[in-house]
């Protein structure tokens, strides 16, 4: 797993998340920025996989290698989905899953990074 | 499952039930993905704790279609969201009372705590928002969907 990478998701959903919750305070729909946002987060999320999957055998602990690897391969579904909801759903709410779906991926990815790091 | 043309329309999927829908979805995928590796990788070490993993898992699977179906998987979800709000306060308390029964955690166990007491808080919004869907359809005019 690259270290730099999962802590740049996290940061990057972090930023997904703030954005989400202001478009939804100001009623404001899906746009390129929000797109554009969820692409690169995506993006990292699949490379993330590739590389975390790669060091998987640095986790010795059995319940935590099940944490590390569901978290990793579940993980990349949640910026699609949500994107896929908030192009459905025409309400701020719309706005509001995916501020929620960007939150889960920050905490999911930090946790990742809490399993790897103690594994060190 | 089939629509009836005579029932009213109850669409979950709309306002607030879209949310919903978001935080079922995550909570299923990371069950599952969890409970199948608990249980071909290592199932003797808690066998309890991985099937009450596992059925969780399916719950969530079914409570997150039914929010996003509408319509007579109402009725399922509001039996799914019933099964977790039992399943999270029997397994939290059962979790405190003979911890030595569940030598791994369980989506369930403490009440929720190693997600945040989402899986406690969720299955009562679930219940909430089953309700309004079904209040909704039932109204004499206007359209059915909750949109907020």
């Amino acid at each position: 797993m690259l270290a730099p990478l999962a802590y740049g998701v996290v940061a990057l959903s972090a930023v997904l998340c703030l954005v989400a919750v202001y478009y939804a305070f100001r009623d404001r729909l899906i746009d390129n920025l929000v797109v554009i946002l969820s692409l690169l987060l995506e993006v990292g999320l699949v490379v993330q996989m590739g590389f975390g999957l790669a060091g998987v055998g640095r986790i010795t602990d059995g319940a935590e290698r099940a944490t590390y690897i569901a978290y990793l391969v579940t993980l990349p579904l949640i910026p699609v989905g949500t994107a896929f909801l908030a192009i459905k759903e025409k309400s701020r709410w719309a706005m509001g899953s995916l501020a929620v779906g960007a939150f889960a991926v920050a905490v999911m990815s930090a946790r990742l990074l809490q399993i790897w790091n103690a594994s060190a | 499952m089939p629509e009836d043309a005579a029932a009213p329309r109850r669409r979950a999927l709309g306002g607030p039930g879209v949310v919903l829908v978001v935080v079922y979805g995550v909570l299923a995928l990371a069950a599952t993905g969890r409970s199948v590796l608990q249980i071909t990788e290592y199932f003797d070490r808690a066998p309890l704790a991985y099937l009450l993993s596992a059925f969780a898992a399916v719950v969530y699977i079914i409570a997150t279609v039914s929010l996003a179906l509408g319509g007579r998987w109402v009725r399922v979800g509001v039996v799914a969201c019933t099964i977790e709000l039992v399943g999270v306060l029997v397994v939290g308390a059962a979790s405190y009372v003979v911890p030595e029964a569940f030598p791994d955690k369980t989506v369930w166990s403490h009440f929720g705590a190693g997600y945040g007491y989402v899986p406690l808080v969720l299955p009562v919004l679930g219940l909430w928002w089953f309700r309004r869907v079904d209040r909704a359809a039932h109204e004499p005019a206007g359209d059915a969907t909750v949109t907020s």
